[in-house]
């Protein structure tokens, strides 16, 4: 079930694997897919299970099949590696995909941009549109609200009995939103709630605001 | 020299050369222990064995001198021909310890010097320069002193075969510490591989006294292999009186309730230093062993200089200096870790004592045995108690070692782990063809259940990097040859496999460094996290302020002020063995009976037992008592079995896991040696437990496989097999090396195989060790056996009792729950909205 914000005035859709959708533009927005992490470990001798590099594409599939954007923007780390095989199935993905795709760059992309561009992937050091700043780096920008990745937000959640939950989440500063990470084996990194924060946390296919 | 001559089986060569031992000994003045002579002979007729022996026995004589005599016989040293021996490898000695290794060496030497004899023997451990390596693999000493893991990264250099060709003896000290460790297994598969390599090869190993000696030699030999038909089990039986006694509190009021320090006796373990040459006061972590020894300066200044410390994060030198300065006896004492449990004999250590629980007879008689080496002497050990119900593992330990209740050690099986990693170690260096080494795999006892598909698996795995070939997949580890060997070929692969071959799997240390780069030792990464630059701590018995971290580097100065921050080091909790246990609940049900009846122990706890009295109840053997209350935190149930720590973490589990199928709950579980407990939101009627028989033994280990999907056990042993399979790289912090692209977190790994490949046996493996190991599912079901024998008793209490404490403020803890996660949710923002 996916939760539905206001944002600058905007109605933006908090998906529960992750990913943002702006109905009014059509434009998706994805954070630190990670592709081709698996198979980077795999090259190098560590047997992480080659079927979980199927599900980063599932999981593409589905969200395009589910909101048919007109645009698709990765805020960064869309490829984990330098180039391997699995490159050949965001390829197959790419050329079966109608939507624009749009990389913003972030620290993990080392591919050359050209070989984006070759395949149609539009390249970019940061975006503006709209009332948004989408970057990869959390960054500041002067009456934009920043939109951006890189950080792999989670919080920690406690309550009586000693319970305790550590959940991936959507995090919002007052003039900034930092998307979860999309991909799997990604990991996540615990952010503390400020009086002004709000989060949003993915909990089995939910999104839930606290 | 007795009358009859023992020798006379021997060879005319072999009785001639054991003249020389008989020769030495009476040039010291000494007469060989029969045990040592049973040893010599039984040596030179070729036979295969494990000496039964406490440290401090003359123990390496037994073994040295039939090896030294054998080598020269083998090398030509009696033949007036042959105009120089025969060099290279003669005998390996494996100690698990580095810091032993300079002991065995040392009487090695003593014994060539004194006899003049054509031999050398060198070391090879972590700690051997480059150089060193590099000149032994010129020309190797004849007897070589190593560690298991550097025998295999002997086995994973090229053309090793030939190394161990002429070996005619390897000899594995300390087994029973090895063999209750993966560090057993890999020695297992190393012993197989110098079994078909060294086809002369005597195997002996030296153990102290555990509850399954025979199994160990059985282990260490092989299952049915004709070593094991061919060998004898040589007992020492050196008879040392063990005198016990605990430090009681003076006033039981003022004791603590919980703890784990002890400091509260500091006092009186003053006049027991003061009246013995050396002590060692042995502690059960690390921190406490920094902490102890700075408290003590602390309140008596007047110790500078004359007490020390060691533990295993302090670095070598130091530790050496330590060593050497209870040999000289120039310190009265030293505050220590299991880090003096093995190994070195220290004549001049009179006492020692014991702070808080040693979670283990067998390790208590080690520790006891470290005092009193002059022959003739006893040994004395003092108990001094951390919390008030320690008093009752006191008494306990007292009867302990009147009936010389020795745990067994439990081998691992199956350990595809450390299988992976050797095989990729033979890959590393000649290559292997599987059906040689399969065979020889068969042959361990770790692996004799081994079938083909597992083993196929395994061929398969290290290949593919799964069970099938996928055409996009670029996976590379090892590659099989034309021929059918494999082999790694990438040098990448093999440097990485090179630094990370072992089984002892640590978390990340730093290293701590003057800014000016003098050493001090290595401390676990979580710990610095919580430092900000200009933070001091103690480390080595040192005030040091925290100034950055550089690499893999903590830098620091020294400093005068003040601080509270001790580093702790996780790990090192230990469980109760069954016998232990038994002897705990004997003596906390003496509660019950008169005093003449109970022991100086028991009855120094009767004010605690009143207050437990008050509130509750003192079990008796007919009951099994349950207590509830309600706290800040929220509501505990507690339990009492006395089982022994990993008894009750698996009860807790199984209690937890089928309480939450009446209804959705969330639980913190905490378990001690004592009882466990499980805190709750809620309360939950503990009549409910006994009305839906909760406690029984059938379905047990449906449940228990349940309740571990749900808890974190089995997570937690997958670290371990992760780093050992080489599924997970750390990095070498040491040599500089970094290799942050290749660095994943176990947790992340784990979570993918549960989804995508949850038949991997690495994986299957975390769930069998937490089942083996840490369950311990045999007792398990002795102690739901005992449980329903029971009438269970059910208290409310208006405030926490004596036994609860130690409980219930424990923060390691473990969790379940049933609830949905989006109503823990709303649960806990609502307890954030409160706020």
């Amino acid at each position: 079930m996916s939760e539905k914000v206001i944002i600058e005035g905007e109605e933006l859709t908090l998906h529960p694997s992750g990913a943002l959708f702006w109905e009014k533009k059509s434009l998706l927005m994805l954070s630190d897919v990670h592709l081709g992490k698996i198979s980077h470990f795999r090259k190098f001798g560590t047997a992480i299970p080659a079927q979980a590099v199927q599900e980063n594409f599932i999981l593409l599939r589905k969200l395009v099949k589910e909101f048919e954007p007109f645009q698709i923007v990765f805020l960064g780390d869309l490829f984990h590696s330098s180039l391997n095989n699995e490159w050949l199935l965001f390829e197959h993905w790419v050329a079966a995909t109608p939507s624009e795709l749009i990389l913003i760059a972030g620290n993990h992309d080392i591919i050359s941009p050209l070989r984006f561009e070759k395949i149609g992937v539009h390249f970019m050091e940061e975006w503006e549109v709209g009332p948004f700043y989408l970057t990869h780096h959390p960054t500041k920008r002067k009456g934009k609200l920043n939109i951006c990745g890189h950080i792999h937000p989670a919080v920690v959640l406690r309550g009586s009995g000693r319970q305790s939950l550590r959940l991936p989440c959507f995090f919002l500063k007052p003039q900034q939103l930092i998307l979860p990470a999309l991909g799997c084996f990604t990991g996540s990194h615990s952010l503390e709630m400020g009086r002004n924060d709000r989060a949003y946390v993915l909990a089995d296919g939910e999104v839930i605001a606290l | 020299m007795s009358t009859t001559n023992p020798y006379t089986d021997l060879l005319p060569d072999q009785q001639q050369l054991i003249e020389k031992a008989e020769g030495w000994f009476a040039a010291q003045n000494w007469q060989p222990f029969p045990f040592q002579r049973e040893t010599w002979i039984a040596y030179l007729q070729g036979k295969h064995g494990l000496l039964n022996a406490p440290t401090g026995s003359g123990k390496t004589y037994a073994l040295w001198f039939p090896i030294l005599m054998e080598s020269l016989r083998l090398s030509g040293y009696l033949d007036p021909k042959a105009k120089k021996p025969k060099r290279g490898l003669r005998a390996i000695w494996i100690t698990p310890l580095r810091a032993l290794s300079q002991e065995i060496y040392q009487s090695a030497e003593r014994i060539i010097q004194d006899l003049d004899l054509p031999l050398t023997v060198g070391i090879r451990t972590g700690d051997t320069s480059t150089q060193e390596r590099s000149r032994q693999k010129r020309q190797m000493p004849e007897l070589l002193i190593t560690t298991p893991e550097s025998l295999h990264l002997l086995l994973s250099s090229k053309n090793y075969p030939a190394v161990f060709a002429q070996c005619q003896a390897v000899v594995v000290d300390e087994w029973h510490e090895l063999m209750g460790s993966k560090r057993g297994v890999q020695m297992e598969l190393g012993l197989s591989r110098l079994k078909t390599i060294a086809p002369q090869l005597r195997i002996w190993g030296i153990s102290a006294t555990i509850g399954n000696l025979e199994l160990a030699r059985e282990i260490l030999l092989g299952p049915d292999s004709p070593a094991y038909l061919n060998s004898v089990m040589v007992r020492a039986d050196i008879q040392k009186k063990i005198h016990v006694k605990s430090l009681l509190p003076q006033t039981m009021e003022t004791f603590p309730w919980r703890g784990h320090l002890g400091l509260h006796l500091l006092d009186d373990v003053i006049p027991i230093i003061r009246a013995s040459k050396t002590t060692l006061l042995f502690t059960n972590t690390r921190s406490q062993c920094e902490i102890w020894f700075q408290k003590i300066l602390e309140k008596y200044p007047e110790f500078a200089g004359e007490i020390a410390m060691h533990h295993g994060s302090i670095n070598k030198d130091t530790r050496l200096w330590v060593e050497q300065a209870i040999r000289n006896e120039s310190l009265k004492a030293v505050v220590c870790t299991s880090s003096l449990d093995l190994g070195v004999d220290f004549a001049p250590v009179e006492t020692v004592i014991q702070i808080g629980g040693p979670k283990g007879v067998a390790r208590f008689f080690q520790r006891a045995g470290r005092s009193g080496h002059r022959p003739g002497q006893d040994s004395v050990i003092y108990f001094l108690p951390t919390h008030a119900l320690e008093l009752v593992e006191a008494s306990a330990l007292h009867k302990a070692v009147e009936k010389k209740a020795v745990e067994d050690r439990t081998p691992y099986l199956m350990s595809y782990d450390v299988l992976l990693q050797y095989l990729t170690t033979l890959a590393v260096s000649d290559g292997f063809y599987p059906q040689e080494i399969w065979p020889e795999i068969q042959s361990t006892f770790c692996y004799q259940a081994l079938d083909e598909d597992q083993w196929k698996w395994l061929l398969n795995f290290m290949v593919l990097g799964s069970q099938s070939l996928r055409s996009y997949d670029e996976y590379k580890k090892v590659e099989v040859e034309d021929d059918g060997r494999f082999k790694v070929n990438n040098k990448g692969i093999a440097m990485r496999h090179r630094f990370q071959m072992g089984t002892i799997v640590g978390d990340a240390n730093l290293t701590v460094h003057y800014r000016r780069g003098g050493y001090i030792g290595s401390i676990e990464e979580w710990f610095i996290s919580g430092l900000n630059p200009g933070d001091v701590f103690t480390f080595a018995g040192r005030n040091l302020e925290f100034i950055r971290v550089r690499g893999m580097k903590v830098q620091v100065r020294n400093s005068k002020k003040r601080t509270s921050k001790v580093p702790s080091w996780m790990g090192g909790r230990l469980t109760l063995s069954a016998q232990m246990s038994q002897l705990l609940r004997e003596e906390l049900y003496s509660a019950r009976l008169d005093k003449e009846h109970q022991s100086p122990e028991i009855q120094a706890l009767k004010p605690v037992f009143d207050q437990q009295r008050h509130e509750s109840i003192i079990p008796s053997p007919e009951h099994f008592l349950m207590e509830y209350f309600e706290t800040r935190e929220g509501h505990h149930h507690l339990f009492y079995p006395f089982e022994g720590r990993f008894v009750h973490e698996a009860l807790a589990s199984l209690l937890a896991y089928r309480i939450s199928l009446l209804r959705p709950v969330s639980f913190s579980l905490a378990f001690n040696d004592y009882g466990f407990e499980l805190l709750c939101d809620q309360p939950v009627d503990l009549q409910e437990i006994i009305d839906n028989n909760l406690f029984t033994a059938d379905h047990m280990l449906d449940d228990l496989q349940q309740s571990l999907n749900s808890t974190e056990m089995a997570r937690r042993k997958f670290r371990d097999i992760a780093v050992i399979s080489g599924l997970v790289f750390t990095g070498y912090p040491e040599k500089g090396i970094k290799m942050k692209h290749l660095q994943s977190s176990s947790q992340l790994l784990f979570d993918v195989f549960k989804d995508y490949e949850n038949d991997n046996l690495l994986y299957t493996q975390a769930y069998r060790e937490t089942f083996e190991h840490q369950l311990e599912e045999g007792r398990l079901r002795l102690a739901l056996e005992r449980i329903a024998e029971q009438a269970l008793v059910i208290r409310n209490c208006s405030q926490p009792t004596p036994f609860s404490f130690p409980i219930i403020t424990d923060r390691l803890r473990e969790k379940m729950s049933s609830e949905k996660l989006a109503d823990r949710i709303k649960k806990m923002t609502q307890k954030l909205k409160r706020r």
